[in-house]
């Protein structure tokens, strides 16, 4: 059942130079999906889910939510979603983790004392009991991306936005976060778009990704799908000493070349191939070349190198 | 039933911060009250034939009073409303199902409730240093002290909506302010027209009642009609305005903006 239906979006904003932040994009999510949203900085991430959140107008397009178009019944919508906006800017600072949490479930019309219970199972969930009773600028950063995760939770709707998340944390709490985000989604069956420069948390939550470059949607599908699409083979080899200009014209001219790094003593090429057969020709050449070859290493392209390389093409 | 408990969140909200800003808000009433207390004592020992605000030290407190109620009517919504921008849950407030609006007129509410907190002590206080006890009738004054007070939330949303699309108007939030005692001190009693301005007719009315005794029935029933319409007229244009500006911003793509 499709929960969120985005069609033909289209947003401009009309400042000193006017920018299209997205430029006729439509996609579906369903019930219960976990989706990703990529793409570089500017790329129109954010004004799609601030335009799914009603925080946005669109110039054209409709955002349907269970069938019901947001801007001509914003009530209901809102009654199905919740947002986590830039990391940590979302909560009150001066009240503490629970007036925080029974703030934000009174505004979705959920009584605090009623859900009492609840409001203590997210407390002990995000590790917050610790510090249940102190004003949120008191808390570290990472505690304080955790309470905006759970004031989103406390909302009890059944899709959740969350755009960025983990903007700025440290690997430790970035994945702890992750984790946490992950299982109760999964648990609760919400709808989930994540959106976040992180690879690693998007290839760890999401089964499907949305790839946004300029405004435009360059790829959607499953990251499974993905890999298996744009993946390729790499080599990385580690030959001594520099090499000379023109050789490395050569390569550049004859192969994909993925990196290149040099110092005086040694230099490191990855080098792009459609088959494994194709690896003769690189040794081929770099015989001719007398290049002292070091080390050859097969590399498998992770999910950063093919989201780069989608967004490259895109 | 959901309009109880957003109510009463909102409520519990402005009251826990106004808890938790106790000593700001204790320090700003120090120094609203030692401005009083400059301007009664320069006033009556250095010119003395000119004390002015209905010619009595009774009017100058009604006026401080109520220019006090009104400046915390429109900073809540002028500065409260830019400060949610800038820490960016004006947006969340802005996703609840019932409505920006909604949120605000419960908070419209519980600021006017808490500022009776504050305000009601100072004027307890500013009886005492000057010795001129004035006549305190609830039934008559509450009333007209919210029909008084209605326009500066109504000028706190034009403001604050302004806030929303311009950013950068804290100058102008603080202009205002002072124009505000220009509105006071307005002789509607004398010109017609300036019963049209926001605050002035009010505060005289409010002077008829705690200086004369003079009880809301007894009262001019044109001067209350136009009380009562008066600030409604500046309430509900500044929430439309508020309105228009909140759809301006969200077309802009600035609402969270700061």
């Amino acid at each position: 059942m499709k929960i969120i239906e985005v069609k033909s979006l289209t947003k401009i904003y009309n400042g000193k130079n006017k920018v299209i932040a997205i430029n006729n994009i439509s996609f579906d999510v369903e019930k219960g999906e976990i989706i990703g949203l990529l793409g570089p900085n500017g790329a129109g991430k954010t004004t799609t889910i601030k335009c799914i959140a009603t925080l946005i107008i669109p110039d054209s397009g409709e955002i349907l939510i269970k069938g019901k178009n947001t801007f001509k019944n914003p009530s209901f919508a809102l009654k199905n979603i919740s947002a986590v906006l830039e990391g940590n800017r979302n909560i009150y600072w001066r009240l503490s983790v629970r007036n925080n949490l029974e703030f934000f479930a009174g505004l979705q019309g959920l009584n605090p004392k009623k859900i009492k219970n609840k409001i203590d199972e997210l407390i002990d969930y995000f590790n917050l009991r610790e510090k249940e009773k102190a004003q949120a600028r008191f808390l570290s950063r990472g505690m304080q991306q955790k309470l905006a995760v759970a004031c989103a939770f406390v909302r009890d709707t059944e899709i959740l936005l969350l755009d960025e998340p983990t903007l700025g944390l440290d690997v430790e709490t970035t994945h702890e976060l992750k984790e946490l985000i992950k299982k109760k989604a999964k648990k609760e069956g919400k709808t989930l778009i994540l959106s976040s420069h992180n690879m690693k948390l998007v290839e760890d939550i999401c089964e499907r990704v949305i790839i946004i470059n300029r405004g435009k949607i360059v790829a959607i599908d499953s990251i499974r799908n993905l890999k298996e699409f744009f993946g390729y083979k790499a080599f990385s080899f580690e030959i001594e000493g520099k090499i000379k200009e023109e050789t490395k014209k050569e390569f550049i001219d004859k192969f994909e070349l993925v990196k290149f790094k040099e110092d005086e003593y040694v230099t490191e090429i990855e080098i792009e191939l459609k088959s494994a057969e194709y690896l003769y020709d690189v040794i081929d050449m770099m015989k001719k070349s007398n290049f002292k070859l070091k080390r050859i290493e097969e590399k498998t392209p992770d999910f950063e190198e093919i989201y780069l390389k989608i967004v490259k093409n895109g | 039933m959901g309009d109880l408990i957003l109510f009463k969140t909102v409520f519990k909200k402005e009251f826990v911060m106004m808890k938790n800003y106790l000593f700001n808000t204790l320090f700003s009433m120090i120094s609203i009250y030692m401005i009083f207390v400059f301007m009664f004592f320069g006033i009556k020992f250095i010119s003395p034939s000119t004390v002015k605000f209905g010619n009595t030290i009774e009017g100058l407190i009604i006026g401080y009073f109520i220019w006090l109620f009104s400046i915390f009517g429109y900073s809540d919504m002028s500065w409260g409303i830019m400060e949610e921008a800038r820490a960016g849950t004006l947006e969340q407030l802005s996703m609840t199902p019932f409505g920006l609006h909604r949120v605000l007129i419960y908070r419209i509410i519980s600021t006017f409730v808490l500022t009776f907190l504050y305000t009601v002590p100072m004027l307890f206080l500013m009886m005492i240093t000057t010795g001129k006890f004035l006549h305190i009738d609830l039934i008559t004054v509450l009333p007209l002290i919210l029909f008084t007070v209605l326009p500066s939330f109504g000028l706190g949303f034009i403001m604050s909506g302004l806030g929303l699309i311009f950013k950068r108007l804290q100058a102008s939030f603080q202009i205002l302010q002072f124009i505000f005692i220009v509105f006071l001190l307005a002789p509607s009693d004398k010109i017609f027209a300036f019963k049209f301005l926001p605050f002035s007719l009010g505060v005289r009315l409010i002077s008829q009642n705690m200086i004369h005794k003079i009880k809301i029935f007894e009262m001019n029933s044109l001067d209350l009609i136009i009380l009562v319409s008066v600030a409604l007229f500046y309430f509900f244009v500044g929430f439309y305005i508020f309105k228009i500006c909140e759809r301006i911003a969200k077309k802009k793509g600035v609402l969270g903006h700061y």
